[in-house]
């Protein structure tokens, strides 16, 4: 049984789609609204440059006083996005702030593919590599970046 | 102190007042101002100019806000304006800079303390400032050089109480319309907050006037529109609250916040803060200014939120919290925690203080039309005696149980779950002595049948079955009879439509049994299953240690 959409998710969607952030859409599904197919440009200058990645991402019952559910659709090499695409964020766990948005989340989630952080990972192997040999680290992110994050 | 009775409408002058009180009656209460749809009194920008610009003038210096603080007491003051502030003695806790000094509030309806740490610009107040500045700024240079006059009217406030009757009356010129020059006047330090004036009216330029100052309080309403947005839940503020750190959401998204966290939802301080905000006043400059600015959006907004809330239970209206099991007319301490169930909580509190209590169904057995749902479908309706929030802002909660009812449809409203119930009743009196008639009345069986045995056994023996077997116990000094258990739960009721409960509540079996009592119809029923408690236990031993009657939700 649910609810009827609240006017914030609805101002949102429409923020979102009538003032777009460049370099990141998200679209709401038709038949739940709740449920946003993502894309998010990796940043330019980062080894994720010219790669298009695909999140899912979801708005709870209780948002926006608990966090959206989001995760990396697209395979990617990064030290905090393990393989089942979740994502070690604070701002998506506990600093969540119901003054952040949807919005604000997709560019925090852009910024830390522009500044992955090895010392607090998600993706042991992949942050230990980082840390070790941090260019070929950034190497194979470039090749998965054209392997699998191309937009089609 | 009534935040909602509190909210003054001492900042409005005459004019003012007599305009706004009804409606700002209507809307502090938005479940009662539903049937009354008279027009909310919206300051008209050309005719009500004077109580316009009074909106946003500091009550002490007179000039429109620079740097606006709010108080802890909801009034607002330009910061210079603040008084200085002094050592405070006798105050050792928290000992933290900004608490040691405080300042004394200048407002004559509060009076108090304030520490300088809860002094900060009110943010929202200060972008609506600059806002304003720059909509009067545009305007001014576009004006031209049509001014505007304006009579200073003798104020009868005059606090040395002498007229200036020998002087000629004062008038000011300025550029602008009516608002923008009333503006400015008051911006060069010229209007007293209670001063009124008086607009000679050149009859030829009137419509043009009236033209400019609506093009000028349009432009401005346009401009401010974003920075009155709650940031929760990006509807106009309703009952606007600023934080200490000068943040506004509205009270009510305020509250959900604190809920989870105790931090500012904006800058992410840790507020020291009431969890249920009972005590903080609403923001009243911004309340006033929202009021005199937007009263029709405003009160559609109220409108809209009580629809809402309305709206969202549909059908499903009893909140249901899963968790444990409550029996009638007993006792039931709960300690509740969760963002939820705080919510749930509070909206009982603001209510009927009732919420149905239901047990977790671990193994999803079935629960007839229901199907196999996450609880039990019986349960007890309790009744919240008192609550203690804790500083945390969980909250601790006694019970009394009041009736059982079963859920007929279920669902969810902010993560607890809601549904329709159907009370559980016991049959007629008249049923109840047919059932036993019949029942004592069937041949004799063979020794050793507990069941058929006990189906032949009056009612009145039943209870006394369980009374003696009570006593039996606290003889042998039995621990789930100690002096605190009959503390809470009081002594075995002689009623013996009650003892089955009361006997539940402090028998150490288990919950699945005693669930038994809940869908019963007639007292002899229940009283048989007690029977059958009494008969295993004294025949095996049966009993397994139970939980302590104080239980945590899920």
């Amino acid at each position: 049984m649910s609810a009827p959409l609240p006017k914030r998710i609805i101002k949102e969607t429409e923020r979102l789609q009538n003032e777009p952030v460049p370099g990141i859409s998200a679209q709401p599904h038709d038949d739940n609204a709740r449920y946003f197919d993502v894309m998010v440009e990796g940043p330019g200058g980062s080894c994720y440059e010219g790669g298009v990645f695909n999140l899912e991402l979801f708005l709870p019952d209780d948002y926006p006083m608990c966090p959206p559910r989001i995760r990396f659709l697209t395979r990617i090499y990064h030290p905090n996005i393990d393989r089942l695409g979740r994502i070690c964020l604070d701002v998506l766990k506990n600093n969540w702030s119901p003054a952040l948005q949807i919005r604000t989340i997709l560019l925090s989630i852009q910024a830390l593919l522009g500044a992955p952080n090895p010392e607090d990972p998600l993706n042991e192997a992949v942050a230990k590599q980082w840390k070790e040999n941090q260019s070929e680290a950034i190497e194979t992110a470039r090749e998965w970046t054209k392997l699998y994050a191309q937009k089609n | 102190m009534n935040v909602i009775d509190s909210v003054g409408l001492s900042d409005f002058g005459a004019e003012g007042e007599e305009d706004s009180s009804d409606t700002s009656s209507a809307l502090m209460r938005p479940d009662e101002q539903l049937e009354e749809k008279s027009a909310p009194a919206i300051l008209a920008a050309h005719d009500d100019a004077r109580a316009l610009v009074r909106l946003v003038q500091c009550q002490l210096c007179s000039k429109p806000f620079r740097l606006p603080v709010t108080l802890p007491c909801g009034h607002s003051l330009c910061r210079d304006c603040l008084p200085e502030a002094h050592e405070r003695e006798h105050v050792s806790y928290p000992d933290i800079p900004g608490r040691r000094k405080a300042l004394q509030c200048p407002f004559e309806d509060c009076d108090e303390e304030h520490a300088t740490a809860d002094c900060n610009v009110d943010v929202t107040l200060n972008k609506i400032m600059e806002a304003i500045v720059d909509v009067v700024a545009k305007h001014t240079s576009i004006a031209g050089d049509t001014p505007t006059t304006m009579e200073v009217i003798s104020s009868w406030d005059n606090p040395t109480g002498i007229l200036p009757s020998s002087e000629k009356t004062i008038y000011h010129q300025l550029p602008g319309g009516r608002l923008i020059a009333t503006f400015t006047l008051a911006a060069q330090g010229k209007l007293g907050y209670n001063t009124e004036l008086n607009y000679p009216i050149e009859s030829s330029a009137e419509e043009s006037e009236r033209a400019v100052d609506d093009t000028v309080l349009s432009d401005l309403l346009e401009s401010l529109r974003k920075e009155v947005d709650c940031h929760v839940c990006y509807n106009l503020m309703l009952d606007p609250v600023t934080t200490f750190c000068g943040h506004t959401l509205c009270r009510r998204c305020l509250e959900r916040v604190l809920d989870h966290s105790l931090h500012c939802p904006v800058c992410r301080r840790t507020l020291v803060i009431q969890p249920s905000l009972k005590t903080q006043p609403t923001n009243k400059t911004l309340d006033n200014l929202l009021k005199g600015l937007c009263a029709e959006a405003l009160a559609a907004r109220a409108e809209a939120f009580a629809q809402e809330e309305d709206e969202e239970q549909g059908d499903l209206k009893t909140p249901l919290f899963v968790c444990t099991l409550g029996f009638p007319n007993q006792p039931t301490f709960l300690r509740i925690f969760e963002p939820r169930y705080r919510l749930m909580l509070r909206r009982a509190m603001e209510t009927n203080r009732e919420f149905g209590m239901l047990m977790y169904n671990r193994y999803l057995e079935p629960q007839g039309d229901l199907g196999p749902v996450h609880f039990y479908h019986y349960g007890t309706m309790l009744h919240i005696v008192q609550t203690q929030t804790l500083s945390d802002g969980t909250s601790l909660i006694e019970t009394r149980g009041l009736y059982r009812f079963r859920v007929k449809a279920h669902g969810t409203r902010d993560g607890y779950s809601v549904g329709s119930i159907e009370r559980i009743e016991d049959v007629t009196l008249e049923e109840e002595e047919r059932i036993e008639a019949e029942e004592t009345s069937l041949p004799p069986v063979e020794m050793g049948d507990m069941v058929d045995e006990i189906a032949r056994m009056s009612t009145h023996n039943l209870l006394e079955m369980g009374r003696a077997f009570v006593a039996r116990m606290q003889s042998r000094s039995a621990s789930w009879l100690q002096q605190r258990v009959l503390d809470i739960h009081g002594q075995p009721p002689s009623d013996a439509a009650l003892f089955p409960y009361w006997f539940a509540s402090v028998l150490p079996i288990s919950d699945e049994e005693k669930y038994k009592l809940l869908s019963t119809t007639t007292v002899r029923a229940r009283l048989k299953v007690t029977a059958s408690w009494i008969r295993r236990i004294e025949s095996q031993r049966w009993y397994a240690p139970s939980p302590s009657p104080s239980v945590q939700s899920e």
